[in-house]
C-alpha cells in the first residue's frame, strides 16, 4: 500500500518523525562545497559560491582568477562576476533579506552584489580600527552584521539600509574567543544586537561574553565548565545550542542561566557546522555524519559520502550537498495522522476509501461510514496535508481524498480547499528548478505573497510574477513597474519609439500607474527622450511637473502647471526657471505666461523688493515701477531715521516724484501722476506748518484733514493757502470750515461764515453741524433759511420742534413724510396729535 | 459657551467630515510628544474654534499662542506653529525663530500647514535660512462647516487674490475641497458655472477626478446632484447692498465672526460692566433658526409676540388654579425665556442703528442707484459723504454700487470722485483705488451700462413687497432681489439655457455639463438644456444642489437660498459653500491696502 512506502521514510527521534524529501538534484555542475565558500538565503532563496582562500585546493582546468558565482536554490546557474577585489581574503559572505550579498574581507571593506551578481556601490567600510587591525571574524543575521578584528574588537552595523559601522564596548579579552554567534536586535531587550563570544581556558575562567554597544555581561560562568567550542541561538532568540569542551551538546537559555538539554555526543572533537531545526531539534556535522538530536530518546544519524552544507529555515533544514537539495523536517501532524504505519484516524480511513473508490471497491462506502461524524475533521487534515506535501502527485492524491470526503460532509467551509490549491498552485510554480524557490507551505505564510512577489521581480522572474499577483488579486503595479525600469536598463539599443510602444502596451495593463517614475528612470538611465515621451501620459500633473524639470523640459513645465491650475506646481517651476536662468532671461520667460508672471510678483512683493523693480523695468510697467517707489515713500516716512532732522523729507519728497515722473511717461497714467505730485507738494506745506507751528500734527494727513487742523488750530490764512493751492471745490470748504468751527465750538464765527455769502450748498452743512454739536439755540438760526421744507421738518423734528415741524411738513404736502415724523413723535401724545389732525387734512384733497 | 454648531440636522453627513478634521488635529498634536506650544496663526484659530473645543486641544499638551509679529514667550521646548499657507506669515515664524537663536534657545520647531505645504512658503523659509530647523507637515483642512446647511472654505482673501493680484491658489483649493466632498459623498453629476473663476473650478475639478478618480461604482447614488459654482464677480451689486434680514443686519453691525458675535456684555442684560461677551449664532439655537432669516421688521414683530404671550401666560399662571400639566406647559415655555431675553436683547441694540437717519438715508440712496433713474442725485449724495467725510467703507460701497451699476464712470467724473476721495482721507489710499480699478468695482464706463436690462428681465426689482409673507427672495432687501440668487433660481428650475442671453450681459463666461459616467445614463439624453429630471434619492429625502459662491456669499443671500428650499414647489435640498461669509465692508476691506 501507498501508505507504507510514505512512512517508510521518515525518521523517528524521541515520539517525532522526521523526513528528508530531495527537493532537487542540483543543476550545477563542478561545484565541490569542500572548495567553495558558500551563502544561501532561507526562504528557498539563492546560492553564492566562491572559492574558498583560506584552504589551499587543486585547480583543474579552471582560472586562477576567483570567480563568485550565484545559483537559484535548485542549482540553477543565475549569474557570476570574477572576484578581483583587493583588501585580502574573504572573510564572511551572507544574504540580507532583500536579496542583496554582503562580502566582509580582512580589510574591513564590504563589498554588495544584487542578485545578478552586479556590484553595488559604493562599497562600505566598518571604520578605520577594522582596516588597521584586520577583520578575523564575522556573524551575520537578516539585515546586520557584527565584525571582530583580529585586536578582538567589535564593530557592528545594524542595518544594511542605513549603513553606519557602530564600534561595542571592549569585550577585553587577549586571545580571540572560540566561537561567536548574535541575537537579532529584535530579540534583544535593549533593542540593539547582542553578541555572545565564547572565551576561557579552563574550568576556572570559561565563560559566555555578551557584548552590547554600551557594555560586556559575563554569562554563564556558573554553568560552565569549560569553553564553549561552537555555538547557534534558535531563531526566537530565546535558546542557545553549543557544543562543549568535553563533547556534549548543551541547550540552554541564551542568558546561560538554565540548562535544558545536556547529551553526549561521542566524539570530542566539535562539529563543523551546528544547526536548529525548527524549534526542536539540533544538528550537528561531522565530516561524513549528520547527527540530530532531540529533547531526548536516541538522535538520529544520517551518513554523507560527501560534504554538505545546512540552510536553517523556520520549519526545518536544507541540506545542501554537490549533487542534491534536501529538506528535513519534522513530519506535520496531519501527514502523520495518514500516513502513520497502521493509522485509524478519520483522516487515513478517509484516504484509503478514497483509494477503494479509485478501485471501485464497496469498502469505500464501508470507510466512509465508519468515520461519518469526524469527517469535516479528516477533509480538514487531508487538506493540511496535501499544503505540506512537496510532491505534486501526493498533494493532488490528498486534495482529491478531502474533495472526496466534502462531498458527504454538509458543513465543511469548502473555501478552504479552494484556497489551497490556489496556495499551492503558487507553490509549486515557483518550486519549479527552473525558478528554483522551494518554499514550504509555512515559510510561504510567514514570507507573504506581496514578499515572494518582490524577490521574483528582483530575480527578473517578471512573466511569474505578473501571474501570481494576478491570480492572487493583488496589485500588478509594482511588477509592471519594475519591468518597465528593467526592461528600460537592458534596452540601450532599442531605439525611443519603438522602446515606447514596448512599454506604453504593458504600462496600460495596470490603472493609475506612474507613468513619471518609469520616466525618471529613463532619465536615470540617460534615455532623456524617452522619459520625455513617457512622461506625456502621466495624467497626475504633480508627478509629471516635477520629472519634466528634472530633464530639463522647464518650458513645458511651465504650461502643464499653469494648465491644471495648482499654484504651488507654478511656483515648483517658477523657482527652478528663476534659479537657472539669468533675470533677464528668466523676465522673458514668465512674462509670456500670465499666472506664472503675477505669481512671481506677489512673491516678490513680500520679498523680492529690488528684484521686482527690474522686473517691472525690464517689461516698461513703469506705472508699476512708480507704485513701488510711491509705497517706499511711506516706509522711508515711517522709519524715524530717515523723517527726523532738517533734510528730512528730502529722500522721501524725491522719491514721490520720481514716482510721478514715471507715471508721466504713459497717458493712461496722468491722474496718478497728478496725485503724486500734489501728495509730494503737500508733504512740503505740511513740513513748514509743523515748522511754524512747531506743532508735529500735520505730515501724512490728508488735505481735508490739513484744513481742518489749520481752522481748529485759528489759522485761517494756512486753511485758506492750502485750499488754493490744492483748488479744494467751494462745496467741500464749505463742509470743512463748518465742521471744523463746530468742532472749537466757535459758534460767532460760523455765523460769521454763513453770512460771508450765501453757501454754495445751502445751509443745511450748518444745521447738521450745530444739530450733531447739540447745539439747538445754533441751529434754528439757520433751519429757517434751509430751501427745503422737508428738510426744515426733519430737522425741526430732530431738535424737538414738533409744531415747527409738523407745519413744514405740511408746507411740503408729504403724507408719509408726516406719518415717519408722527413715530418720531410716539412718546408725545400731545405732538402726535398734531400730526394726525394734518394728515387728515393732508389726505382729503389727495382723495379729492 | 459651546460655540461648535449642532450639525445633526444637516442633509449631508457634515458631523463626519468634521469629525475627520478633529481626528487629524489630534493626530497632529499627538506626533509631537510631550508639552508644546501651539502656535496657531489668529484667523485660522477662529476657524479651529468651529472644528474643535479648546480644552481638548489643551488635553493633549497644547499651550495656546496666537501668532504675531511678536516673538513666541513660552517655556516650552516644542514649538508647534499652526498656519495658513500664506506669505505673510512666514515672516512671523522667521522672526520668532531669528530671535530664540539670537537668545540662545534651543527649542524643536514644527510648522504644519493648512490646508497643505507650499513651495513658496518653504522657499521664504529657506531664504531667512530658518528650513533646515523646522520640521513640516500639513493639516489638511479644506472646508468648515459653519452650520447644517453652510461650509465655508475660510479664503476670506480668494476675491481680491483672483481679481487683483491674479494668484488663483484659492481655485485650486475650492476645486479640491469639492473633490474630498465627492470622495464622501460622490462624484456630484451635473455642473452649472457662472463666472471666470467659477469655470476654472469647475474644469480643474474635472482635472481632479480625471487624475485621482472618485471610483463612483462604489456610490449607488451620489448624494449631491448638482453643484452651482458662481462668482461673487457676477454678482457684486448684492453684497454692496444693506441686508435687512435678522442675521444679516446683525452681521452688518456687529460682524458675526465664524458663528458669533461679540459684544458688550452689558447690552445682553449681563452685570458685567465693560467686559465683552460671545453670543452664538447657528442653527443650534431654536429662535433663531426661527427668525435668523426674516426681514427685520417682522422679527421685531414675531419677538414682541412672543413676549407679550409668554407674559399673558404668566399672568394666567398667577391668577387661576392650574393643573400640574398646565404647569409642565408653562415649564417647558420658560426654557425657551433664555432665546427670547437674547434676542429681545439683540434686536433691541439693532434698532439703535436702524433708526439712524444716516442709515436710513443709505438704504434710500440705495435703492436709487438700483433703480438706476436718477444720476445727479447719486452723484451729489457721494460727493456730499466724501466732503462730510464720512467711513471710507461707507462711502465706497455706495461708490462702487453705483460705478457697477452704471458700467463704470464718465472719465471725468471718474477722476473727479478719485481726486476728492485722495484729497479727503489721503493719499496713501491710492492702493486702494488701484485695487478696486484693477478688479472693475470702481473704474472708468467703458461701454454702455446694461444694469437696466438685467434689472428687468430678471425681475431685480419687486415692488410691493409683504415682508412679513413673502412670495418672493425680494424680501431679504424689502423689494430688491439679489441677482445672485436670481441667477441660482434659475439655474435650479431650468439651467442656464432660458436665462443665456441675460447671463452674456455678466461678466464671465458660463457652463453647464454633467460629469463622470453620468454621461451616457439615459436622464442625458432628456438633459439638452431643459434639464433637471429631478433625481430623487431613493429614500424619500430631496435631492441636494450644492451652491458655491466663488469670492463670497452674504446671509442676507444664505436667507434668501433657505427661503427658495422652503418652497413647496421646490425640488432640492440646497447646500451652501462659500469662501468665505461676507458682507459689503468685509468684502471691500480684503481690497483696502494703505500705503502708509
Amino acid at each position: 500500500m501507498a501508505n507504507v512506502s510514505v512512512a517508510a521514510e521518515w525518521q523517528l527521534l524521541y515520539n517525532r518523525y522526521y523526513r528528508k524529501p530531495e527537493l532537487y538534484p542540483m543543476r550545477w555542475r563542478h561545484v565541490d562545497l569542500a572548495r567553495n565558500k558558500l551563502a544561501a538565503a532561507p526562504f528557498g532563496g539563492p546560492l553564492a559560491v566562491i572559492r574558498d582562500d583560506s584552504k589551499i585546493v587543486q585547480l583543474h582546468a579552471e582560472s586562477a582568477l576567483r570567480k563568485l558565482r550565484l545559483f537559484s536554490s535548485s542549482g540553477q546557474p543565475l549569474a557570476d562576476t570574477v572576484w578581483r577585489h583587493p583588501g585580502g581574503r574573504l572573510i564572511g559572505m551572507s544574504w540580507t533579506d532583500d536579496h542583496t550579498l554582503i562580502c566582509v574581507v580582512q580589510d574591513g571593506t564590504i563589498y554588495r552584489y544584487d542578485v545578478h551578481a552586479h556590484l553595488i556601490e559604493p562599497n562600505l567600510s566598518l571604520g578605520k580600527e577594522c582596516f588597521e587591525s584586520n577583520v578575523a571574524d564575522c556573524a551575520f543575521w537578516g539585515n546586520g552584521v557584527v565584525c571582530i578584528t583580529e585586536a578582538n574588537q567589535l564593530f557592528c552595523i545594524a542595518d544594511f539600509k542605513n549603513p553606519e559601522s557602530v564600534k561595542l564596548a571592549d569585550p577585553g579579552i587577549l586571545e580571540p574567543p572560540r566561537c561567536m554567534a548574535v541575537i537579532e536586535p529584535q530579540y534583544t531587550i535593549s533593542g540593539n544586537v547582542e553578541v555572545l563570544l565564547s572565551v576561557g581556558e579552563g574550568e576556572e575562567d570559561a565563560a559566555v561574553l555578551a557584548v552590547e554597544e554600551d557594555g560586556v555581561q559575563r554569562l554563564g560562568v556558573e554553568m560552565l565548565r569549560g569553553p564553549l567550542q561552537k555555538m547557534v541561538v534558535s531563531r526566537d532568540g530565546k535558546w542557545l545550542a553549543s557544543f562543549t569542551h568535553d563533547g556534549k551538546l548543551l541547550v540552554t537559555t541564551s542568558d546561560l542561566t538554565e540548562i535544558i538539554i545536556e547529551r553526549e555526543c561521542e566524539s570530542a572533537l566539535p562539529p563543523e557546522q551546528l544547526a536548529w531545526c525548527g524549534m526542536d531539534a539540533v544538528l550537528l556535522y561531522w565530516d561524513d555524519m549528520l547527527l540530530m538530536m532531540g529533547p531526548d530518546g536516541e538522535p538520529v544519524s544520517y551518513l554523507y559520502d560527501e560534504p554538505i552544507f545546512l540552510i536553517p529555515e523556520c520549519d526545518g533544514v536544507r541540506i545542501l550537498s554537490n549533487t542534491s537539495m534536501e529538506f528535513l523536517q519534522r513530519v506535520p501532524d496531519s501527514t502523520v495522522s495518514i500516513f502513520t504505519i497502521g493509522s485509524t484516524s478519520p483522516a487515513a480511513l478517509l484516504y484509503d476509501a478514497l483509494d477503494h473508490f479509485d478501485r471501485r471497491s464497496a469498502k469505500a462506502d464501508e470507510n466512509l461510514r465508519l468515520i461519518r461524524s469526524s469527517l469535516p475533521e479528516a477533509v480538514e487534515a487531508s487538506v493540511d496535508a496535501a499544503g505540506h506535501e512537496f510532491d505534486v502527485s501526493r498533494q493532488r492524491t490528498l486534495l482529491r481524498a478531502a474533495s472526496y470526503g466534502q462531498a458527504f460532509c454538509s458543513n465543511f467551509q469548502r473555501d478552504r480547499i479552494q484556497e489551497m490549491c490556489k496556495i499551492l498552485r503558487v507553490l509549486n510554480s515557483v518550486r519549479s528548478p527552473e525558478i528554483g524557490i522551494p518554499l514550504s507551505i509555512q515559510q510561504y505564510k510567514l514570507l507573504t505573497p506581496y514578499v515572494l512577489i518582490g524577490r521574483l521581480i528582483n530575480a527578473h522572474q517578471h512573466l511569474l510574477a505578473l501571474r501570481i499577483s494576478e491570480y492572487l488579486g493583488m496589485n500588478q503595479e509594482v511588477v509592471i513597474m519594475h519591468w518597465a525600469c528593467a526592461k528600460i536598463t537592458a534596452s540601450l539599443a532599442i531605439p525611443d519609439a519603438t522602446l515606447l510602444d514596448i512599454l506604453l502596451d504593458k504600462l496600460k495593463l495596470c490603472k493609475g500607474i506612474s507613468y513619471a517614475a518609469v520616466a525618471a528612470h529613463a532619465d536615470k538611465n540617460g534615455r532623456r527622450k524617452l522619459a520625455a515621451l513617457l512622461v506625456e501620459h502621466e495624467p497626475r500633473s504633480s508627478k509629471q511637473v516635477p520629472l519634466l524639470l528634472s530633464i530639463g523640459e522647464e518650458d513645458i513645465a511651465l504650461i502643464k502647471a499653469t494648465e491644471c491650475g495648482d499654484t504651488d506646481l507654478v511656483y515648483l517651476v517658477l523657482f527652478h526657471i528663476w534659479q537657472k536662468r539669468q533675470p533677464l532671461e528668466f523676465f522673458g520667460t514668465i512674462q509670456a505666461r500670465a499666472l506664472a508672471r503675477e505669481l512671481f510678483v506677489t512673491y516678490a512683493r513680500c520679498y523680492k523688493h529690488e528684484f521686482l523693480k527690474d522686473f517691472f523695468l525690464s517689461t516698461g510697467q513703469l506705472q508699476d515701477v512708480a507704485f513701488l517707489l510711491w509705497k517706499e515713500s511711506w516706509a522711508l516716512g515711517k522709519n524715524p531715521m530717515a523723517s527726523k532732522g532738517s533734510p528730512l523729507h528730502g529722500p522721501r519728497i524725491k522719491l514721490i516724484e520720481k514716482a510721478q515722473n514715471l507715471f508721466a511717461e504713459t497717458k493712461e497714467h496722468t491722474f496718478e501722476s497728478k496725485a503724486a505730485e500734489e501728495h509730494a507738494k503737500l508733504l512740503r506745506i505740511q513740513h513748514e506748518l509743523e515748522v511754524t507751528t512747531k506743532q508735529a500734527i500735520f505730515v501724512d494727513s490728508s488735505i481735508s484733514d490739513t484744513i481742518r487742523t489749520c481752522i481748529v488750530l485759528g489759522n485761517h490764512r494756512a486753511a485758506t493757502k492750502v485750499k488754493t493751492e490744492f483748488k479744494v471745490s467751494e462745496k467741500r470748504w464749505y463742509w470743512l470750515k463748518v465742521f471744523a468751527l463746530a468742532t472749537i465750538k466757535d459758534w460767532v464765527a460760523l455765523e460769521k461764515f454763513s453770512k460771508e455769502k450765501k453757501p454754495p450748498i445751502g445751509y443745511r452743512p450748518f444745521v447738521e453741524a450745530c444739530i450733531e454739536a447739540n447745539e439747538k439755540g445754533e441751529a434754528i438760526k439757520y433751519i429757517p433759511k434751509l430751501a427745503d421744507p422737508r428738510e426744515r421738518a426733519e430737522s425741526y423734528a430732530r431738535i424737538g420742534m414738533a409744531k415747527e415741524a409738523a407745519d413744514a411738513a405740511s408746507q411740503a404736502k408729504d403724507g408719509e413724510l408726516l406719518g415717519r415724523l408722527k413715530l418720531t413723535f410716539s412718546q408725545n401724545a400731545a405732538a402726535s396729535s398734531i400730526f394726525d389732525t394734518l394728515r387728515d387734512r393732508l389726505s382729503f384733497p389727495g382723495a379729492s | 459657551m459651546a460655540q461648535i454648531p449642532n450639525l445633526d440636522n444637516a442633509p449631508l453627513n457634515l458631523t463626519a467630515i468634521r469629525e475627520q478634521s478633529q481626528k487629524e488635529l489630534i493626530h497632529i498634536l499627538k506626533h509631537v510628544r510631550g508639552k508644546k506650544c501651539l502656535v496657531i496663526d489668529p484667523k485660522l484659530g477662529d476657524s479651529l474654534s468651529l472644528i474643535i473645543q479648546t480644552s481638548s486641544l489643551k488635553e493633549h499638551g497644547a499651550e495656546l499662542r496666537h501668532l504675531s509679529a511678536e516673538p513666541v514667550q513660552t517655556d516650552c521646548t516644542k514649538v508647534v506653529y499652526l498656519v495658513r499657507a500664506q506669505l505673510k506669515l512666514m515672516r512671523f515664524i522667521c522672526s520668532s525663530i531669528h530671535n530664540d537663536v539670537s537668545n540662545g534657545l534651543q527649542r524643536e520647531y514644527y510648522v504644519y500647514f493648512v490646508p497643505r505645504r507650499t513651495v513658496v512658503c518653504e522657499k521664504v523659509l529657506e531664504e531667512e535660512k530658518v528650513h533646515h530647523m523646522v520640521t513640516i507637515g500639513e493639516y489638511p483642512l479644506y472646508v468648515v462647516p459653519l452650520d447644517e446647511d453652510v461650509l465655508s472654505f475660510e479664503l476670506d482673501l480668494s476675491y481680491k487674490e483672483c481679481e487683483v493680484d491674479g494668484d488663483t491658489s484659492s481655485l485650486w483649493h475650492i476645486a479640491k475641497a469639492i473633490h474630498k466632498l465627492e470622495f464622501s459623498f460622490g462624484v456630484i453629476p451635473n455642473v452649472r458655472a457662472k463666472g471666470r473663476a467659477s469655470v476654472r473650478v469647475a474644469d480643474i475639478l474635472n482635472r481632479m477626478q480625471a487624475e485621482e478618480p472618485v471610483n463612483s461604482s462604489d456610490m449607488a447614488v451620489p448624494e449631491i446632484n448638482t453643484v452651482i459654482l458662481l462668482d461673487r464677480e457676477v454678482d457684486m451689486v448684492t453684497p454692496l447692498c444693506s441686508q435687512l434680514t435678522y442675521e444679516g443686519l446683525l452681521d452688518e453691525f456687529l460682524h458675526i465672526n465664524n458663528g458669533s458675535v461679540e459684544l458688550d456684555a452689558s447690552i445682553m442684560g449681563l452685570q458685567q460692566e465693560g467686559k465683552k461677551t460671545k453670543v452664538p449664532l447657528n442653527s443650534s439655537d431654536k429662535l433663531l433658526k426661527e427668525i435668523r432669516d426674516l426681514n427685520f421688521e417682522v422679527v421685531v414683530q414675531i419677538l414682541r409676540q412672543k413676549a407679550t404671550s409668554m407674559k399673558q401666560d404668566y399672568t394666567d399662571m398667577t391668577t387661576t388654579t392650574q393643573t400640574v400639566s398646565d404647569l409642565k406647559d408653562f415649564v417647558k415655555k420658560l426654557n425657551s425665556l433664555p432665546e427670547i431675553t437674547r434676542h429681545i436683547n439683540l434686536a433691541q441694540h439693532l434698532s439703535t442703528f436702524t433708526s439712524k437717519p444716516s442709515f436710513l438715508g443709505q438704504l434710500d440712496m440705495e435703492h436709487t442707484i438700483i433703480e438706476a433713474q436718477s444720476y445727479d442725485i447719486c452723484f451729489d449724495y457721494i460727493e456730499e459723504l466724501i466732503h462730510k467725510q464720512e467711513p471710507l467703507t461707507t462711502v465706497l460701497r455706495l461708490l462702487i454700487l453705483f460705478s457697477i451699476t452704471n458700467s463704470g464712470l464718465p472719465k471725468k467724473q471718474f477722476d473727479y470722485f478719485r481726486r476728492e476721495l485722495l484729497h479727503s482721507y489721503g493719499f496713501e489710499h491710492i492702493a486702494t483705488l488701484n485695487n478696486l480699478e484693477k478688479a472693475g468695482l470702481f473704474k472708468k464706463q467703458d461701454s454702455k451700462s446694461n444694469w437696466l436690462t438685467i434689472k428687468r428681465t430678471l425681475q431685480l426689482v419687486v415692488e410691493d413687497v409683504d415682508t412679513a409673507n413673502p412670495s418672493d427672495i425680494a424680501y431679504v432687501f424689502s423689494g430688491y432681489a439679489p441677482l445672485s440668487i436670481r441667477l441660482v433660481q434659475h439655474a435650479i428650475r431650468s439651467g442656464w439655457r432660458p436665462v443665456e442671453e441675460t447671463l452674456k450681459l455678466l461678466p464671465g463666461p458660463h457652463l453647464e455639463t454633467r460629469r463622470g459616467g453620468f454621461s451616457n445614463s439615459p436622464s442625458f439624453d432628456t438633459l439638452s438644456g431643459v434639464s433637471t429630471s429631478i433625481a430623487k434619492v431613493p429614500d424619500g429625502r430631496r435631492a441636494l444642489v450644492l451652491v458655491v459662491f466663488v469670492g463670497g456669499v452674504t446671509f442676507a443671500e444664505i436667507s434668501a437660498l433657505r427661503f427658495l428650499s422652503s418652497q413647496e414647489s421646490m425640488a432640492y435640498d440646497l447646500i451652501i459653500a462659500t469662501t468665505k461669509i461676507v458682507n459689503g465692508q468685509t468684502l471691500l476691506e480684503t481690497f483696502m491696502e494703505k500705503l502708509g
